[in-house]
């Protein structure tokens, strides 16, 4: 036997059966949904990326306390890498008398290499350009009004005058909280002739590094070994959290519907199978009688599986390859410039999820066609070995499960979705079995045609229950994607109301505080929200001095060695939520002693639990704080956020300003404001505000195109498991019409029938969905509320049963006009 | 060659029981009989008296419960199911009630079959000739839907000779038709056989059938009760 001739010949032939070409459907569905998403989100990456290197200004960047040794500026001219140095430090300008403290940043001209610095001239012209020429300086618009000066004046930076040559309208790194003072642009040549470098200077130095992706990466390993103490290199994947998070959500939601589509395709290739299977067995019954082996049985389907497989997959790649381009031409307008290439992995990966979730959802049926007796050929009796445990059938929950671990990318995603699926299928087990003792307990008071209807859920008991689980699964899917998705989508759009903060101001001090509100909310701000702030610097945990070595998070180094802010407030500040332990009592008294509250990342980085302690440094004072409880902060929230905060007894007595958030309508200028505060900085985050609410609606559109695929993946199941039973009752269906029953009967059988298993999966998947969107809600998403709507999915429940009742009816109508004889012949 | 040589299938006490829902139940009891190279035999019965039970362990689809079976020289017991199949392969062809052709599979394509199971190289033209045999040469491109019962059944002869099996087993081979298509199914089968020299067991209803082999076995309740030569 020639396996391949043999199972092309099958395939060729068998097409035009509705199970193979379910198959290859549902195959290309699955691979589509996977490629489309898994490209889109691999490019948006690199897209966000590079939008970040924009934002820090090169690709990698290289931060030290003391001038960077040149051998990596070297290193990196050797391989055909851009540099630029910089050093950023804190320093107060003069004109005239009037004074301000700065955050300078001198740069040599080769900054930026990534992003845009633009500045506006006297003229009112704007332009990009690089650094300053020595002997001039580009200032932010605060520093003109803070000072009362125009373009051409001269400022004092250091004790020697520079001329103000620009006003700076964009920057790399607009929008960064950490900066507390506005940005002064000057000459790295001026800053270190005027000595502002030296030594005992405060400048945090800089090599910016840019270049092809490969090439950075090869070097930032090369000079890992070589950097100076204290040095940290810093990626572009670090860069922005704000915008990285809004990405990550909707990279959950994309992987959400994704998988859904690949799990329901799976369900319909486990349910296509099945049919394709059963109709087979003749067919190997044969083959055995000839004297094939079951190698040569089993060679043979499974190349016919491959060549299933092989252009379904690639047609399916192509299609999600389209896709994904339609949708990132609306995505890429997020990512300025950035158009990264097409990366082939993802597909290639889809390629092989779908082989793999066709062969683990097809294999069991097909495998159990090794077991077909040859003496079939004479007697068609089924002996099925009832009730024997056939581990085979773990291979579709082993697929299944490990399509969740490798496609949620996200642990919290992976087990909602697997407790969730789970106990779907468990539910609908259980309800199947009750359902179908009722049936054949109180059926009998139901009209006749019904009650005929209804015995034969009883009689295909194991159909059945099978069925009810595959219906209950794809209308949870259904209800997951339809119902939940976008009302989770509608939660994440509402995380940034209208009134979402838009400023911050930093700096205040206590006696600015009230005045301060007054003004801003005699502009019209609303949702005015201020919070102390102290800069600290962590000293000993649970009396030990911290070593950055000692922790594997990278991020640790920086805070062990840098500032930390830290604040406090009397109740839990909104985008806070308490995790472990209590909130401080406002009665506090003396014996408590500090407790301060952390953030889980800082938790987690440090190793730390409740009633650990942490000693931190404020000026002069040291404190030691217990941790009383464990908080999860909401960073994308836009308001001010803390890893620490302390109780309000300890805080009060620390040195401290006052930062504040709040909303204000675009159009109000707040020039008055910067004049007339002068110490105050002001940060403006409508910049990025935007772009988040951008993100977050182009991500939705994304979502709901990949939504698309994965209802088609659930139509198509439905079908299938319908198209399961069309085939059972062919032939009873002829013989009740030979034996006079009319067509109403049948149909009112047929829709009794559906009916009753359509309430049963679609109360099935109203409940499971609605737990597993509060479970996305809660767990994955993080939002900070979320009430499953409920009477959207009760009408899921009707609007299934019905489908499924109608769908079934249209599934056996055919059956129903087909002359009985016809079908009696077949036999 | 000696008489021995000639024998191609041998039963020695051939019992088979199986387990029905009023406890075990016999469906063949001690049957015993041998056959020899070229010889046909009909089995002869009335529904349920176990002569299609006895066909399938005789061709090693299945196994008896007891006794000893040879079929081609071969002890069927000592074989494995793959084993069996190998051998079915090479030397047993089969003709069926039901006819048993392949829908999804033409007629030229049906008849390929045993010889692609070979791994014959010439399975197409062989088939062809097969075909044009039973007289079908103009529709071997006709799939099984587009064929009467009697055209149906005259493919599967031509499949199960096509391999020039040593023996060939049919099952009711006319059980399905009319008389007069039986009749002429008749011919061709005993025609096929005796141009192929093949050993023919039969199991059949039809009295003029199995006239028309040289032995007879008639069984009742799973016993043979009667053995007779024509």
């Amino acid at each position: 036997m020639k396996p391949l001739t043999f199972a092309a010949r099958s395939l060729r032939r068998e097409f035009r059966h509705a199970e193979l070409a379910t198959l290859a459907l549902a195959l290309v569905l699955a691979v589509a949904a996977l490629t489309g998403v898994a490209t889109l989100a691999s490019r948006v990456e690199h897209a966000l990326l590079a939008s970040a290197a924009e934002l820090i200004g090169g690709d990698l960047s290289i931060g030290a306390s003391r001038t960077l040794p040149q051998k990596l500026v070297d290193e990196a001219t050797q391989r055909e890498l851009k540099t630029s140095r910089l050093a950023d430090f804190p320093s107060v300008v003069f004109a005239g008398e009037a004074s301000r403290l700065a955050d300078v940043r001198a740069s040599d001209d080769a900054f930026p290499l990534r992003g845009v610095l633009a500045v506006r001239d006297a003229a009112g012209a704007e332009r990009e350009v690089h650094a300053p020429p020595p002997g001039s300086v580009y200032v932010e618009p605060a520093v003109l009004s803070a000072l009362a000066l125009k373009i051409g004046a001269k400022i004092q930076v250091g004790g020697r005058d520079l001329v103000v040559a620009g006003e700076i309208t964009r920057s790399p790194d607009s929008g960064n909280l950490l900066r507390l003072a506005p940005r002064v642009m000057m000459s790295l040549a001026d800053a270190e002739a005027i000595g502002l470098l030296g030594a005992g200077s405060r400048a945090r130095h800089r090599l910016l590094v840019a270049g092809d992706e490969a090439a950075v990466a090869d070097y930032a390993r090369a000079i890992k070994p070589q950097l100076p103490d204290g040095a940290e290199i810093v990626t572009i994947a670090e860069a922005q959290q704000n915008l990285s998070s809004a990405f990550e959500r909707g990279g959950n939601f994309l992987r959400l519907a994704a998988l859904l589509a690949a799990l329901l395709s799976g369900i319909a290739i486990a349910l296509a199978a099945q049919r394709f299977a059963r109709r087979k067995r003749e067919e190997v019954a044969l083959l055995r009688c000839l004297g094939a082996s079951r190698a040569e049985i089993l060679g043979a389907l499974l190349l016919e599986l491959g060549l299933l497989a092989l252009p379904a997959c690639l047609l399916g790649v192509v299609v999600g390859l389209g896709l994904q381009q339609l949708v990132f031409a609306f995505a890429g307008d997020l990512l300025p410039g950035a158009r990264p290439a097409i990366p082939w992995q993802p597909s290639l990966a889809a390629f092989a999820v779908g082989v793999a979730v066709l062969f683990g959802f097809a294999l069991p049926p097909l495998l159990r066609l090794r077991d077909v007796e040859p003496m079939r050929v004479f007697r068609r009796d089924d002996a099925r070995r009832a009730g024997r445990f056939d581990a085979l059938y773990l291979l579709p929950v082993v697929v299944a499960a490990g399509l969740i671990a490798v496609g949620a990318g996200d642990t919290q995603l992976a087990l909602t979705l697997s407790l969730g699926f789970a106990g779907v299928a468990a539910a609908s087990f259980v309800l199947g079995l009750l359902l179908l003792r009722l049936v054949s307990g109180g059926g009998k008071l139901l009209p006749g045609a019904l009650r005929f209807g209804l015995a034969n859920l009883a009689r295909r008991r194991a159909l059945t229950l099978l069925q009810a689980g595959a219906l209950a699964l794809s209308l949870t899917a259904f209800a997951v994607l339809a119902v939940v998705g976008p009302s989770l989508l509608a939660s994440w759009r509402a995380e940034l109301p209208a009134d979402t903060p838009n400023y911050f101001l930093i700096n205040l001090q206590d006696e600015q505080r009230t005045p301060m509100q007054d003004r801003i909310a005699a502009l019209g701000a609303t949702n005015i929200n201020m919070l102390p702030l102290a800069v600290g610097k962590l000293v000993a945990i649970n009396g030990k001095t911290p070593k950055a070595e000692d922790y594997n998070d990278r991020r640790a180094a920086s805070w062990i060695n840098g500032e930390t802010r830290m604040s406090w407030s009397q109740d839990l500040p909104p985008s806070n939520k308490l995790l472990q332990g209590r909130w401080f009592a406002a009665n506090a008294t003396d014996d408590t002693g500090a407790q301060v509250s952390v953030d889980k990342m800082w938790i987690d980085m440090f190793h730390l639990k409740l009633g650990d302690s942490l000693t931190l440094r404020v000026g002069e004072r040291e404190i030691v704080a217990t941790i009383a409880s464990i908080r999860g902060v909401r960073w994308d929230s836009f308001r001010a956020n803390f890893f620490l905060m302390l109780d309000a007894r300890t805080g009060s007595e620390l040195a401290h300003s006052t930062i504040a958030s709040f909303h204000l309508p675009r159009d109000v200028s707040l020039a008055s404001l910067s004049r007339d505060f002068a110490n105050v900085s002001l940060i403006d985050l409508n910049q990025i505000l935007d772009r988040v609410r951008e993100i977050i609606g182009r991500v939705s559109r994304a979502v709901i195109s990949v939504l698309g695929f994965s209802l088609a993946a659930g139509l198509l199941v439905l079908l299938a498991a319908l198209a399961a039973t069309a085939d059972e009752r062919r032939f009873e269906s002829a013989l009740l019409r030979t034996l006079g029953a009319h067509s109403a009967q049948l149909s009112a059988a047929v829709l009794g029938e559906f009916a009753a298993l359509g309430l049963v999966a679609g109360s099935i998947a109203a409940i499971g969905s609605a737990a597993i969107g509060y479970a996305l809600a809660t767990r994955v998403f993080r939002f900070e509320s979320y009430t499953p709507p409920f009477a959207s999915l009760l009408a899921v429940v009707f609007a299934a049963a019905a489908l499924v009742a109608i769908a079934g009816w249209l599934a056996t109508r055919r059956i129903a006009r087909t002359p009985p004889i016809a079908v009696l012949r077949e036999g | 060659m000696t008489k021995n040589d000639e024998i191609v299938i041998r039963a020695d006490k051939v019992s088979k029981s199986v387990d029905g829902p009023d406890g075990r139940l016999t469906i063949l009891d001690d049957v015993g009989f041998t056959l020899a190279r070229g010889d046909s035999l009909a089995i002869v019965g009335a529904s349920g008296s176990g002569k299609t039970t006895l066909l399938g362990l005789l061709a090693g689809l299945d196994r008896p419960s007891s006794g000893e079976i040879m079929l081609a020289g071969e002890r069927l017991d000592t074989l494995d199911e793959e084993a069996r199949a190998r051998l079915r392969r090479r030397r047993v062809g089969f003709v069926f009630q039901n006819f048993h052709l392949l829908p999804a599979l033409n007629a030229e394509e049906n008849v390929m079959l045993p010889l692609e199971l070979e791994g014959s190289t010439d399975a197409r033209t062989r088939a062809g000739e097969a075909l044009a045999r039973v007289g079908l040469a103009a529709r071997k491109h006709h799939y099984p839907a587009q064929l009467s019962g009697g055209e149906q059944q005259r493919v599967a002869l031509a499949r199960a000779f096509v391999h020039a099996p040593e023996i060939l087993f049919a099952d009711e081979p006319t059980g399905n038709l009319d008389r007069r298509t039986g009749t002429a199914i008749g011919d061709l089968l005993f025609a096929l056989n005796r141009e192929h020299g093949t050993t023919l067991v039969l199991v059949t209803h039809d009295t003029v059938l199995a006239e028309r082999c040289a032995r007879r076995l008639a069984l009742d309740g799973g016993r043979i009760v009667d053995a007779a030569a024509a």
